[in-house]
C-alpha cells in the first residue's frame, strides 16, 4: 500500500510535467489548428538552458527556468513565422515541418552540449518528508505546486485577459476573428510563444528528476502528446487530466514492468484512444457532408 | 511515353553498371540506400497515395529484420524460409497497426503509430529473444545457387532487383484501380464512400502494402548486416525515412525514391559531421514544406507554372469547352404500380439535444422525380446522410429496393445502387476529371485484390476497359474536353456537371441530388433538368433537394416538404406550393415563427 502511494505521487509530479508539455500541445492546436511535434525538443532546449544557467552560471534554481521560458519563447515565436504560410492549410505538411524543426533542434542541442547528457541536482533538500510512513520527496511536492501555479496563471490569461479571449476568439473561428478585427498572425505568435514558455518550465522542472539529455525530447514530446490526445486535443482541462493519466500510467507501468514500461504505457494508450477517439473532454465530431 | 521508356531503360543500365564504378565502401553506402528508397516507396504508399499518416514503417523494418535474425539464429531455419516467415509476420504487424486507422486519423494515427513503433524498440531492447540492447549478431549469409552473396557487390544486385520489382509494382498499384481507390481516399474519405469504395479496408490494405515494402527491406538488411540492434530502427530512422518521403515529393513513388537517394548523398557528403548533417536536412524538410510543398516530384510542374507566368512557355492548345449533354436511351418504363424503391419509415435523427429529423416517413416508387424542399436548417441535408450512411440513425429504418439499409456503411449503400452529389461540391481535388470518373466506374471489392499479387495481367484488362467506359462517360456529360484536368481548375458549373457525372458512373438506381443548382446560372439550370429528366427517363429514380422553386415545379413529379426535421407536406407540385402549411414554413407567420429554427451548424459543410 505505501509503495502505492508513491509510485502515486511519483506519477503525479510526473504527470505535472506532462500536462504542462501537453498544455503547450493543445494551447497551439486549439489556437491555430497545428500540432507542434517540434515541442519535445523545445522541452528539451529548455532543460538545457535552464540546466546551465543553473549550473555553470550558478544562478537562482527559479531564475535559470524564467530565463530559459524567455530564450524558448524567441524559438517558438521563430517556428510560427517561418511556418505561418502553412496556417489553417494543409495540416500534414504543418507537422511534417514542425517535424523538421525538432531534427534541427536536437541537433543544435548536440552541436552546444554534446550528446551525452548532464545531470541536474536538486535546488531543495533532498530529504524526503516522511508523513505517515510515505516518503515524499520535496521535489515533488514543488514541481507539483509550480505546475498548478501556472496552470492557473494561463487559465486566468485566456479567460480574463482581452488579448486572451482574442485567442479563444481565433481557436473557435479564424475568418470570423479576423472579420472582427482581431489579428490572428500575432495571436498565433503568442500560443506560439506561451507554449514554448510552458515547454521550457516543463523542461527547467524535468531536469532534476530525470537526465538532461539531447534525446529526452523525443519521448517527452511524444508522452506529452499522447496525455494531450488523452485529454481531449485542444482542451486545457483535458491536457491537465490527460499528463496526470499518462505519468501514473507510466509510473505504474515502471513499477510493474520495469524495462517493459514504455511498452505496456503505448499500448494502453493506444486501446483507450481506439475506444474513446476523442479523449476524455475531446467534442464528438460529425461527419459533414 | 517513349521518353520516359528510354530513361528508366538508361537508368536500369547504369544502375547494372555502378558497382563497377565504386569501391567497397560506396557500394555498402549504396546497398543502404536501396533499403532505405525500398522502404520510402512503402511509406510513400501508405501516407502519399492513400493518405494514412505512418510513422511505424521503421517498426515493420525492424518487425522483419528482428524476425529474419531470431528464426535463422535461433530456430535453425535458412536465410530464405526465415526471410519469407518474417516477411508475412511484418505484414500481420502492418494489420494490426492498421486497424487503429479503422478508428482514427490524421495527426491521432500519426501519434499512435509513433507509440507502436516506440513500443517495438522498446520490446526488442528488453527481451531475451530479442539479444536486449547488443541485439543479434552472427545471421547467416543468405545463400544463393552459383552466388556469392557475402559479397556486397553481388548482394547489390538481389537488391536491385527486388526494388525494381517492387517499386514496379507499387507504380502499378498506384496508376491501377487499388491505388486510385486509395488516391480518392486520400482526398476525400466520405465522397470515396459514397461512390463505393470501402474506406476501412482500403485503410488497412494501405498498412499492410507499406508493412510488405517495409518487411522486404528488412529481411534484405538481416542479409547484408548480418546483424540487427534496437538502434537501428529508431525515431531517428523513422524521421529520417520521413524527411525523404516529403523532400522527394509524397504523392509520386519516383519522387521518394528520388528524396531517399538525394538524402542519403547528402548524409554521406556530412558523413564526418553527423550533426550537421542533422542539422542540414531538418532545414531542407522546414524549408520544402514552406516553399516547395509537392517536394522534387513537384519541381516540374513548378517551374512551368513560372515559365508560364513570364510569357516563356505557351500550351497550344485550343480553349477546352463544356460540350452539349447527349440523352440517355429511354430505359423499360417501370411496371404500373411501381413499388417504392425507397422507403423511410418514421426515421429520426438526434444530435445530441437537437432533433434534426422526426419521424419522417416517404416512399419514393421507381421511375420517380421526388423533391424535397424545405427551409435551410429543416434537415434535408441530414435525410441524404441517413440514407446514404453517413449517419446511423436515432430510430426508424430505410428500404432501398425492399432491402433494408438502415445503419449500413456507406459503400454498402453505394454498392446497392444508390449514388448521390453533394451540396459543397466534393470531388477528389488532386484526381484529373478522368480518374474521379474511374473511381466511380470501378466496381472491385477488396478482396479482389489478390489479383494484384497473382494475376496482375487481368487487372490491367480491368483498367483498360474501365478507361473504355470512363470516355463513354465523359462523351455523353460533354466533358471530354476536360478529361485531364484537375477539377479545381474548372469552372463551377462545370464542377456540378463533373460530380453528376461521377454519380452516374454508378449506374445507380437511386439518384440523391442534393442543390444540384445551386450556383449555376439559368442556362445551365435549364440544361441540369434536361439531364435530370433523360437520367429518370434512363430508368433511375431521382430525389431532388432543391432550393430553385421553378425548377422544383417544373421537374418533380411529388414534392416533400419538410420543416424543423419533420414532414409538413406530401404530394403534386401544385397542391403542395397552395398548401397553407408551406406557406407558413416558408414565410413565416408570428405563430410558427418560433418553431424555425436557425440554420442546423451540422448542415454547413465545411
Amino acid at each position: 500500500m505505501q509503495v502505492t502511494i508513491q509510485t502515486f505521487i511519483g506519477g503525479l509530479s510526473l504527470g505535472a510535467i506532462y500536462a504542462l508539455v501537453a498544455l503547450g500541445f493543445s494551447l497551439v492546436y486549439r489556437t491555430m489548428g497545428l500540432v507542434n511535434f517540434s515541442h519535445g525538443n523545445v522541452v528539451m532546449i529548455g532543460a538545457y538552458l535552464a540546466s546551465t544557467f543553473y549550473i555553470s552560471s550558478k544562478l537562482p534554481f527559479a531564475v535559470s527556468i524564467v530565463v530559459s521560458m524567455v530564450v524558448t519563447a524567441a524559438i517558438g515565436i521563430i517556428i510560427e513565422r517561418v511556418l505561418r504560410p502553412l496556417e489553417n492549410k494543409d495540416f500534414d505538411l504543418m507537422l511534417i515541418g514542425t517535424i523538421g524543426f525538432g531534427i534541427v533542434l536536437e541537433a543544435l542541442a548536440i552541436m552546444i552540449w554534446g550528446a551525452t547528457g548532464q545531470a541536474v541536482p536538486s535546488p531543495v533538500p533532498a530529504a524526503p518528508i516522511i508523513l505517515a510512513g510515505i516518503r515524499i520527496r520535496t521535489y515533488d511536492l514543488l514541481v507539483l505546486a509550480v505546475a498548478a501555479a501556472a496552470t492557473l496563471l494561463l487559465i486566468f490569461f485566456l479567460q480574463r485577459s482581452k488579448r486572451g479571449t482574442a485567442m479563444q476568439a481565433v481557436a473557435m473561428d479564424h475568418e470570423a476573428a479576423t472579420a472582427v478585427g482581431i489579428n490572428v498572425g500575432r495571436s498565433n505568435a503568442i500560443a506560439f510563444m506561451l507554449g514554448a514558455s510552458l515547454a521550457a518550465l516543463a523542461g527547467g522542472l524535468v531536469g532534476p528528476l530525470l537526465y538532461v539529455s539531447p534525446a529526452m525530447g523525443g519521448s517527452l514530446g511524444i508522452k506529452g502528446f499522447a496525455a494531450a490526445i488523452l485529454g481531449g486535443f485542444g482542451s486545457i482541462p483535458g491536457a491537465i487530466l490527460g499528463g496526470v493519466g499518462i505519468g501514473l500510467l507510466d509510473s505504474y507501468a515502471a513499477g510493474h514492468f520495469q524495462g517493459y514500461s514504455e511498452l505496456v504505457t503505448f499500448l494502453v494508450f493506444t486501446v483507450i484512444i481506439m475506444v474513446r477517439p476523442n479523449g476524455i473532454f475531446g467534442e464528438r465530431t460529425v461527419n459533414r457532408a | 511515353m517513349r521518353y520516359k521508356l528510354g530513361l528508366t531503360v538508361v537508368l536500369a543500365v547504369l544502375a547494372w553498371l555502378l558497382p563497377y564504378q565504386v569501391n567497397s565502401y560506396t557500394i555498402h553506402v549504396v546497398d543502404v540506400t536501396l533499403l532505405l528508397a525500398l522502404l520510402a516507396v512503402g511509406l510513400g504508399l501508405a501516407m502519399g497515395v492513400a493518405g494514412q499518416i505512418n510513422l511505424a514503417q521503421v517498426a515493420f523494418y525492424g518487425v522483419a529484420a528482428y524476425a529474419t535474425a531470431i528464426l535463422t539464429t535461433k530456430a535453425g531455419l535458412g536465410f530464405w524460409t526465415a526471410g519469407l516467415i518474417a516477411l508475412v509476420v511484418a505484414a500481420g504487424f502492418g494489420l494490426l497497426v492498421g486497424t487503429t486507422a479503422l478508428r482514427i486519423q490524421s495527426h491521432y494515427l500519426g501519434i499512435v503509430t509513433l507509440g507502436l513503433a516506440l513500443a517495438f524498440t522498446n520490446w526488442v531492447t528488453n527481451a531475451q529473444i530479442g539479444g536486449g540492447a547488443e541485439g543479434i549478431t552472427a545471421i547467416p549469409v543468405p545463400t544463393f545457387p552459383g552466388v556469392d552473396l557475402t559479397s556486397e557487390y553481388l548482394y547489390y544486385y538481389l537488391e536491385l532487383i527486388v526494388f525494381a520489382i517492387a517499386l514496379g509494382f507499387g507504380l502499378f498499384v498506384v496508376h491501377t484501380p487499388l491505388g486510385r481507390r486509395m488516391r480518392a481516399m486520400r482526398d476525400d474519405s466520405l465522397a470515396a464512400g459514397a461512390v463505393g469504395v470501402e474506406v476501412p479496408m482500403l485503410r488497412m490494405t494501405a498498412f499492410l502494402l507499406s508493412a510488405v515494402f517495409g518487411g522486404a527491406a528488412g529481411v534484405l538488411y538481416a542479409g547484408l548486416i548480418r546483424y540487427v540492434a534496437p538502434d537501428s530502427f529508431n525515431i531517428a530512422t523513422m524521421f529520417l525515412l520521413l524527411a525523404m518521403v516529403i523532400i522527394g515529393g509524397r504523392q509520386s513513388l519516383i519522387g521518394c525514391v528520388v528524396g531517399a537517394v538525394a538524402l542519403a548523398v547528402v548524409r554521406e557528403l556530412l558523413v564526418d559531421y553527423p550533426t550537421y548533417a542533422q542539422v542540414a536536412y531538418g532545414s531542407i524538410v522546414v524549408l520544402i514544406v514552406v516553399f516547395f510543398p509537392a517536394g522534387l516530384a513537384g519541381l516540374p510542374g513548378q517551374l512551368r507554372r513560372i515559365l508560364h507566368r513570364l510569357g516563356w512557355w505557351r500550351e497550344t492548345a485550343t480553349a477546352p469547352s463544356l460540350r452539349a449533354f447527349q440523352p440517355y436511351e429511354p430505359g423499360t418504363p417501370t411496371p404500373d404500380p411501381a413499388p417504392a424503391l425507397l422507403d423511410i419509415r418514421t426515421l429520426s435523427m438526434n444530435f445530441r439535444g437537437l432533433k434534426a429529423l422526426r419521424d419522417v416517413s416517404l416512399a419514393v416508387v421507381g421511375g420517380e422525380i421526388r423533391g424535397i424542399v424545405g427551409p435551410n436548417g429543416s434537415g434535408k441535408t441530414t435525410l441524404f446522410n441517413v440514407v446514404s450512411g453517413l449517419y446511423r440513425p436515432t430510430s426508424g429504418e430505410v428500404f432501398i429496393g425492399g432491402h433494408r439499409s438502415t445503419g449500413a456503411r456507406p459503400y454498402a449503400v453505394a454498392q446497392a445502387g444508390v449514388a448521390r452529389t453533394f451540396q459543397n461540391l466534393r470531388l477528389f481535388r488532386a484526381l484529373t476529371v478522368r480518374d474521379n470518373i474511374l473511381v466511380a466506374l470501378d466496381r472491385t471489392r477488396i478482396w479482389a485484390s489478390w489479383r494484384y499479387a497473382f494475376w496482375q495481367l487481368g487487372v490491367w484488362r480491368y483498367d483498360q476497359r474501365l478507361r473504355a467506359d470512363a470516355d463513354a462517360v465523359l462523351e455523353r456529360f460533354g466533358l471530354a474536353d476536360f478529361a485531364g484536368s484537375l477539377p479545381g481548375a474548372l469552372p463551377y458549373g462545370t464542377q456540378r456537371r463533373v460530380e453528376m457525372a461521377r454519380a452516374m458512373a454508378r449506374q445507380p438506381r437511386l439518384l440523391l441530388l442534393d442543390e444540384p443548382a445551386a450556383g449555376l446560372n439559368g442556362e445551365e439550370v435549364r440544361q441540369l433538368g434536361d439531364i435530370v429528366r433523360s437520367i429518370r427517363s434512363s430508368g433511375v429514380t431521382v430525389v431532388i433537394i432543391e432550393h430553385n422553386m421553378s425548377l422544383v415545379m417544373s421537374l418533380c413529379d411529388r414534392i416533400t416538404v419538410l420543416s424543423s426535421g419533420a414532414v409538413i407536406a406530401d404530394g403534386p407540385p401544385a397542391e403542395v406550393a397552395v398548401a397553407p402549411q408551406v406557406i407558413e414554413a416558408y414565410l413565416g407567420d408570428s405563430a410558427m415563427s418560433a418553431d424555425v429554427p436557425d440554420a442546423i451548424p451540422t448542415e454547413v459543410a465545411r
